[in-house]
């Protein structure tokens, strides 16, 4: 904190170290942009080349909260991973999915709609990808067993998994983010974002049935396929099972007591790990630990080291009074300016480099309107709040834009394509960009009548 | 003895373009060796070279949807899946559900070489390429076998005139 209060006080200048980092930041974001070279190898080198210049010193990218790695995230991400990689074994995502397209009775729209919730609910949960990449392959199945289309199914799913990830602090990548930059709860993100997906997953499932109802029809005797699976079969190991839901539930609430009791979140997730390590009984944590998503955590390192360096030399710094400039310290306007460009960026480019930017960004430009402000009372000031939600709202929610805008998409379209229907880019759009549009909009509404005009 | 000693020539090939209905066709009315009918593998050949392999094994991978692999799904398949799905794929080109890294062998390839691919690489079958590189045999785990078979009982042979 303190190191945070003495480089705001210093005034940026534009020297050779200014430019280095600027065009390391730019370069590094050009190549991952254009997918030439993977994202994660263009992080670490960008990153290492921060330090060989001197850009960054090691201890400032290691150890300090200012410009280094933000190891909360870093844990968060680990943790959960490894919570996942002990569940996925024990076939419960199948068996909840089984399960799912049971109570929908056969009839795709009921399927649909009750797959769309459950993705969301478990989207909020753990993180997209894997809610996505444990679904599909049975939403694959029951679409061949009803001899319809997948696609819409598939589409349907990537959407509600970025809608219902940015119910929660742990349910997307941008809004561990940003609870960690800006030290936000669990239950804040409750508070704040999950009521806007209540509404905002209502008008989806609306829209779902606009865009798909008529086209879905199956034939009666094609239903009793799925009726007469049976769901516990999915089960694998129940021991593992029952350990795995005990430990769930304690990080659950774990989540919802971490602000009062004042743990990170990342605590919270490293107990639960540990714990379902331990009670796993397991000899071999190599298998579990290999699978752990490397190259998302190095690339989530490699891009804090690169905003580090960009932000000591003071590039973001000058970002923000650019924004400034264009809101004129209008904090409506800065809102709802973060929220659709936010939206349309994520739509288009990854959003956790996206987000990891905005953070730091939108810290300098509350330090220019509120100099005398530090610590919580700047981040928490009321009238920054919206700006938060309004980005976190943005960035998830935009991911929806396109086939590239968020890893469930890329994820969808990949089973899509291997399974010998190919989604292509436009096709996704048509359904992806509508409910992207819609969905930013109630969330104007929301942000706008709860924060400008009921204020609270 | 050598893998030109044991194996067999190659009486029938696919090529790339052939279909996976008709590739299914020719094996099963291709004859082998001693003459039984049915074969479980054919090789590809495009324009004389080796260009795959394909076995029953790969047309049952072909068969089963991609997304089984990912997850364990099995029980919640349905009867006459298995045929609804073979179906779907009959107009498939060999060339896609071909093993393309073919493990050959040399004619001078020794039984031990053999036995060492068969075994790491679970083949049940092993193209012989000559000098210059066209397929002159097959060499199959069966041959290999019987060379054991005949080590042993030769053995045997001996120590009981012994």
């Amino acid at each position: 904190m303190t190191h945070e209060a003495a480089t705001t006080s210093q005034p940026f200048i534009m020297d050779t170290t200014f430019w280095t980092a600027t065009i390391i930041f730019l370069l590094a974001y050009a190549l991952i942009i254009s997918e030439k070279v993977h994202k994660t190898v263009v992080a670490i080198f960008a990153a290492a080349l921060m330090l060989v210049l001197k850009i960054l010193e090691q201890r400032e990218a290691f150890h300090t909260e200012a410009f280094g790695i933000d190891w909360n995230v870093i844990f968060l991400l680990l943790s959960m991973m490894i919570i996942i990689n002990l569940m996925k074994p024990t076939g419960f995502f199948e068996y909840i999915a089984i399960k799912s397209a049971k109570l929908g009775k056969g009839e795709p729209m009921r399927i649909m709609t009750i797959f769309a919730i459950v993705t969301a609910i478990l989207s909020a949960l753990l993180d997209n990808v894997t809610t996505v990449l444990l679904l599909a392959p049975v939403t694959l199945l029951i679409a061949d067993a009803l001899e319809v289309d997948p696609i819409p199914f598939l589409i349907a799913e990537a959407l509600a998994s970025n809608i219902g990830g940015t119910a929660t602090l742990i349910g997307d990548p941008p809004n561990i983010m940003i609870a960690s930059k800006a030290k936000f709860d669990f239950m804040s993100f409750i508070y704040n974002l999950t009521p806007a997906i209540i509404v905002i997953m209502a008008a989806f499932l609306f829209v779902l049935k606009i865009m798909f109802g008529k086209k879905l029809h199956v034939r009666p005797e094609l239903k009793q396929r799925i009726l007469e699976m049976d769901e516990k079969e999915a089960i694998k190991d129940p021991l593992m099972l029952k350990k795995s839901l005990f430990v769930l539930s304690i990080v659950i609430i774990g989540f919802v007591l971490h602000g009062t009791f004042n743990y990170e979140p990342a605590t919270v997730a490293l107990f639960g790990a540990g714990l379902l390590l331990l009670l796993s009984g397991t000899h071999e944590p190599h298998h579990v630990l290999a699978e752990i998503e490397w190259p998302t955590i190095f690339f989530f390192m490699g891009l804090f080291i690169i905003i580090g360096g960009v932000v000591k030399v003071g590039l973001i710094k000058w970002m923000s009074l650019e924004v400034l400039a264009i809101t004129h310290g209008n904090m409506f306007a800065t809102s709802m300016l973060i929220m659709w460009f936010s939206a349309f960026a994520s739509a288009f480019v990854d959003n956790i480099p996206y987000v990891a930017t905005m953070n730091p960004l939108i810290i300098d430009m509350a330090k220019q309107i509120w100099p005398h402000l530090q610590g919580i009372q700047l981040l928490h000031n009321p009238e920054l709040m919206p700006v938060w939600w309004s980005l976190a709202l943005g960035a998830c929610l935009g991911g929806n834009g396109t086939a590239i805008g968020a890893s469930a998409n890329v994820i969808v379209v990949g089973l899509a394509e291997r399974a010998g229907k190919k989604i292509s880019f436009i096709r996704f759009m048509a359904y992806g960009m509508p409910v992207m549009i819609i969905t930013v909009f109630i969330s104007t509404i929301y942000v706008w009548l709860r924060y400008y005009v009921l204020k609270i | 003895m050598k893998a030109k000693d044991i194996m067999e020539p190659v009486k029938e090939t696919l090529t790339p373009e052939t279909t996976l209905k008709e590739a299914v066709n020719r094996m099963r009315v291709a004859r082998r060796g001693n003459g039984r009918v049915g074969v479980k593998g054919m090789i590809v050949l495009d324009n004389g070279k080796l260009a795959g392999i394909v076995s029953i094994k790969d047309i049952l991978k072909t068969i089963i949807p991609s997304y089984m692999n990912l997850t364990e799904l099995g029980e919640f398949t349905w009867d006459g899946m298995l045929e609804e799905m073979a179906k779907k794929v009959a107009d498939r080109k060999v060339e896609e559900i071909m093993t393309k890294d073919v493990i050959t062998v040399s004619e001078d390839a020794s039984l031990m070489e053999c036995a060492d691919h068969v075994v790491k690489h679970n083949l049940q079958r092993i193209p012989v390429l000559n000098k210059e590189k066209q397929v002159v045999g097959i060499v199959y785990i069966r041959d290999i076998y019987y060379a054991i078979v005949q080590a042993l009982f030769d053995k045997l042979d001996k120590e009981e005139r012994k």
